[in-house]
């Protein structure tokens, strides 16, 4: 089991440092520059920004630059937002986003797994196709659409909450509902066709055969088996809530990850995407690597080696 | 019965929430203001400010969002009148143009402060200056001061050339120039040095120290070759750029060539004051919440980037006893929607320009007292590749430009006005005044008229017959028309993905195609991938651009297309041209500048470089209760007039007046401010004529 998890955990350096080069390349390929305005510059102030910034020296030397300071976890200065390090950017929005994708997440799987765990089981009642079918509605429904309802009816109607903006409890209410909601739908669905099939399998019959109380059939056999897709799903899922939101955060305004990611791009702020990018693979592979150990406490069919 | 209840509940909330709706509709629909009007508690102005600001370093930030803000932060010498953005005394209480038009003197007044309590001097200026053109500081802005003698020399990395005997080769004696420098003379009051000696000799010779590009210019000038072998290269250094602190308190400027404007180029943030010791301990990292200095009427209390950034009133700033708001909070935003909800919601109380969606406009037109559609020193036009056929004929180009309905397609867009010129109207009345007559004379001498010129703005009947004579004949065909020669292939309409730029682009196609019987292809390109192409003139036909003055002279539209390497974006470069306005900058007579000038700008505009299509409109919102904050021509806001008014009556009303009716808190204030100029001039008229007499 430790041997698996250190194998994986020295796996994640190379896999970071090709997503990192891939991506440098990708930037390096992408036209414009983060210096391009509409008002357009005379040749020699290009030239001093570009002198400033090393990119006057041949690729090689800048990749080599880039690559050796990124592999000491330095990815240098935004060039966007000068005397800022890439770093402490990435540290200062990164709460933002996992607050809101944390408690969402937790608001999701309540929702989800009990909606998910009684439609199971009580299969094709009226509960079961209610709770189903507003699942339904929750995940065709996209949240660019299902938040500005909630901001008219809340923000705009009865005055109760922000419309938009960081700031105290009654402000993370409207992004959080948003957010939670499309995932709720899918862990409903996911956890009651996962409980389904357990239920059908030939160990819950053996646990039943044993004389076993339904409680105990349930919470100690069949859910463990049940919700084992929510947890393959909750793996990507937490690393891309926690890493932001992009459209959730556009619309609240919340100072997310997600949404510096974006003008990041759009900016061409090559380290600042560098870094993000860099911190997103790690989180996924992270949490990949804790999902594959959490299926070995879950079933029992698994064992690490 | 649990159940019950839960079903009694979630009822009472979806009734509760649909009244919601409703009532929301309704307060939209009759009330007279958008949302809620309750002025916050505190003396705080909640104010959006567009994208999150690059730096709150004054020298590199080059948008008009941090422009806004850095405004706050920092004095400059000069500050922008609130409602008409001419110049009034800011850190200088006064200050005089010498003779020539090169030299200009401030008198810093003696009670400046930066936010750390120490004094402000000329010397802090000169080393705001010094810095600003230094090439290791790569700021974008520099060029807006290429007129102080030396400083783009310094900025390029060029050297002075030095002969054995010691002296240095001279710019005349090898580049042309109608700037006679014998007759700029040096203002008499300001005491004597050695570098004011060295400023006022003929300007020498700067050539590139960069070993490619020296050797580039050398080979395309024989003579300069020769003149430079074999002589010494004295790099040009931030000591030799033309500003100079006369004593503590006298700060002198000089240009090497007349630039009547220049004076209203020092509100802009790259000019505003910065404090030396903290940049020299802190380096780039000076402008961190936790190390910034600050001059200006506010300064730094919390940055939270994204977020908000919040500024307090300092104690420090020379003029605080004036400063009304306690805090500005500026919210970093640039979702339309998004800061229209909270200005609904009452949680913020003023917008930046250009934030009511094209959709919202009808509705939010109908709010007097709190939309803000004014006349912007700005013009929105196409502009064309001049090098490649079928465009580099001005035939063709005059026939396009004249092809379309600019009256259509302003109902389209709302907010702005028609044009055919490259200078806006309605920012620079007397220059217009002066158009009006230098146009109606020149277009007289022509054969044409000023009617004929003004009706530019939509005549498909001249494009026909221009295009026609042009070699590409426009037949008709049915009820409409074809082209069948024009090459629609080596052009086309290029435009970044903005959903208003679209519509623009595919009305002008719709136009072209009923009007001239020719397809143009329409072309969408991310703003980042298409800037590099125009900016490099690789595009191939027209595409769209805006252009926002930087100060309040009709020379900032024509200086795009000035010099060979212009930034016109459109290959196009006519040194008759730049004669034209060398000629006008260096007339020092008002009026007579503007005619030259008028006169350049009708030379410029009959060569139809570009399609003009518009001037563009101010469009923001801010409550009632803020007043004191202004439509400018620039939208930038000199924040010490702002205040909170708590009583309703005195609110504004009708804000299409607000630059007519005048605020007597506003006026009072501005009258102390400008009485230091207005004393000056005053006494200084006397001394003249005291002395002539």
């Amino acid at each position: 089991m430790l041997k698996f998890i250190l194998r994986r955990l020295l796996l994640i350096i190379p896999m970071a440092l090709v997503v990192v080069t891939l991506t440098w390349g990708l930037i390096r390929a992408a036209p414009g520059t983060f210096y391009d305005s509409e008002k357009p510059l005379p040749i020699a102030i290009r030239a001093n920004i570009e002198k400033k910034y090393g990119l006057d020296k041949p690729w090689y030397q800048q990749y080599w630059m880039m690559l050796s300071n990124v592999a000491q976890g330095d990815f240098g200065d935004s060039l966007k937002y000068q005397g800022q390090s890439v770093n402490e950017i990435i540290k200062r929005h990164l709460p933002y986003s996992a607050t809101i994708g944390i408690i969402a997440y937790l608001l999701a799987l309540a929702l989800g797994l009990s909606a998910g765990i009684i439609a199971a089981l009580k299969q094709n009642s009226l509960f079961d196709y209610g709770a189903m079918a507003v699942a339904m509605l929750g995940l065709s429904v996209p949240n660019f659409v299902f938040g500005p309802i909630l901001v008219l009816i809340f923000a705009l109607g009865l005055y109760v909450v922000p419309p938009a903006r960081w700031g105290g409890v009654s402000s993370i209410i409207l992004p959080v509902i948003t957010l939670a909601a499309i995932y709720a739908a899918y862990i409903a669905r996911l956890t009651r066709a996962g409980m389904l099939e357990v239920l059908r399998s030939d160990y819950i019959r053996t646990a039943r055969a044993k004389g076993l109380d339904e409680k105990t059939v349930l919470l100690k056999h069949a859910l463990r088996g049940g919700i084992i897709p929510v947890v393959s799903f909750t793996g990507p899922a937490l690393a891309a809530l926690l890493a932001g939101t992009v459209v959730v955060e556009r619309i609240f305004s919340i100072p997310g990850l997600g949404k510096i990611f974006i003008e990041a791009v759009l900016n061409r702020d090559e380290p600042l995407v560098l870094g993000i990018v860099a911190f997103l693979s790690i989180l996924v592979m992270v949490f990949n690597l804790l999902v594959d150990i959490s299926y070995g406490f879950l079933d029992p069919r698994i064992r690490y080696e | 019965m649990a159940g019950l209840d839960r079903d009694r509940i979630i009822a009472t909330l979806l009734v509760l929430s649909l009244s919601g709706i409703v009532a929301g509709c309704a307060a939209s629909a009759s009330g007279k203001y958008f949302g809620l009007t309750t002025p916050p508690s505190e003396n705080v102005l909640r104010y959006i400010s567009g994208a999150e600001p690059e730096s709150l370093d004054p020298a590199l930030p080059n948008g008009q969002p941090e422009a806004r803000i850095l405004m706050a932060l920092y004095d400059g010498l000069i500050e922008y009148h609130p409602a008409t953005m001419e110049s009034i005394p800011g850190i200088a209480e006064s200050w005089e143009v010498g003779e020539g038009g090169t030299e200009y003197i401030f008198r810093l007044r003696k009670n400046a402060k930066f936010s750390n309590g120490e004094p402000i001097t000329a010397k802090d200026f000169v080393y705001t200056f010094r810095r600003g053109f230094k090439p290791e500081l790569a700021s974008r802005n520099a060029s807006l001061g290429y007129y102080i003698k030396y400083s783009e020399a310094y900025n390029s990395g060029h050297a002075f050339v030095k002969g054995t005997d010691g002296k240095f080769l001279l710019k005349k004696d090898f580049v042309d120039s109608i700037v006679n420098e014998a007759e700029s003379k040096a203002l008499p009051l300001a005491g004597d040095s050695e570098f004011h000696k060295f400023l006022d000799e003929p300007e020498r010779l700067t050539i590139p120290t960069v070993e490619t590009d020296k050797v580039k210019l050398l080979d395309s000038d024989p003579k300069l070759k020769a003149a430079v072998e074999g002589k010494e290269l004295v790099p040009v250094k931030a000591e030799d750029i033309g500003v100079e602190a006369v004593d503590d308190y006298t700060f002198r400027i000089k240009l090497y060539q007349p630039a009547p404007y220049f004076v209203g180029l020092l509100g802009h943030q790259f000019f505003r004051v910065v404090p030396s010791s903290v940049i020299e301990k802190f380096g780039d990292r000076w402008s961190r919440p936790e190390n910034i200095v600050t001059s200006g009427a506010f300064k730094v209390l919390a940055h939270r980037p994204y977020d908000e950034l919040i500024v307090v009133k300092d104690p420090n700033n020379w003029d605080a006893a004036n400063v009304k708001l306690d805090r500005i909070e500026f919210y970093p935003l640039d979702e339309q929607t998004t800061m229209l909800n909270l200005y609904k919601a009452g949680r913020v109380d003023g917008i930046y320009n250009h934030t009511v969606p094209g959709p919202w406009f009808d509705q939010i037109r109908e709010y007097k007292d709190e939309y803000l559609l004014h006349p912007e020193n700005a013009t929105e036009f196409y502009v064309i590749n001049v090098k490649k056929a079928p465009m580099d004929k001005q035939k063709v180009r005059e026939a396009m430009a004249i092809a379309i309905d600019r009256d259509a397609w302003v109902k389209l867009k709302k907010i702005y006005k028609p044009l055919v010129d490259i200078i806006p109207f309605g920012i620079f009345p007397k220059y217009e005044e002066a158009r009006e007559k230098v146009y109606s004379e020149e277009l007289k001498k022509q054969g044409s008229s000023l009617d004929e010129w003004k009706a530019r703005k939509f005549n498909a009947e001249k494009g026909r017959k221009l295009l026609t004579e042009a070699g590409f004949p426009v037949q008709q065909s049915g009820s409409g028309w074809i082209c069948p020669t024009f090459p629609v292939d080596d052009v086309s309409i290029l435009y970044n993905t903005t959903e208003s730029n679209k519509a623009t682009a595919e009305f002008i196609q719709a136009q072209w195609k009923q009007n001239l019987g020719v397809t143009i292809p329409l072309k969408s390109m991310e703003q980042r991938t298409l800037l590099p192409m125009v900016n490099k003139v690789e595009y191939q036909g027209f595409t769209r651009r805006g252009w926002v003055g930087d100060y309040m002279d009709p020379f900032t539209f024509l200086y795009l297309y000035y010099s060979p390497q212009n930034a016109s974006a459109t290959g196009w470069w006519d040194p008759k041209f730049d004669r034209m306005i060398d000629e006008a900058n260096s007339t020092v007579d008002e009026q007579l500048r503007f005619e030259k000038l008028a006169r350049a700008e009708l030379y410029l505009n009959q060569q139809q470089v570009i399609v003009p299509l518009g001037v563009p409109g101010t469009s923001w919102m801010k409550k009632p209760y803020v007043k004191g904050l202004y439509p400018n021509p620039g939208t930038l806001h000199a924040w010490k007039f702002v205040y909170i008014e708590r009583d309703p009556a005195k609110w504004d009303k009708d804000v299409d007046n607000i630059l007519v009716d005048k605020d007597p808190v506003v006026e009072n204030q501005l009258k102390v401010i400008m009485a230091s100029q207005e004393e000056f001039i005053k006494t200084h008229q006397a001394v003249k004529t005291a002395a002539a007499e």
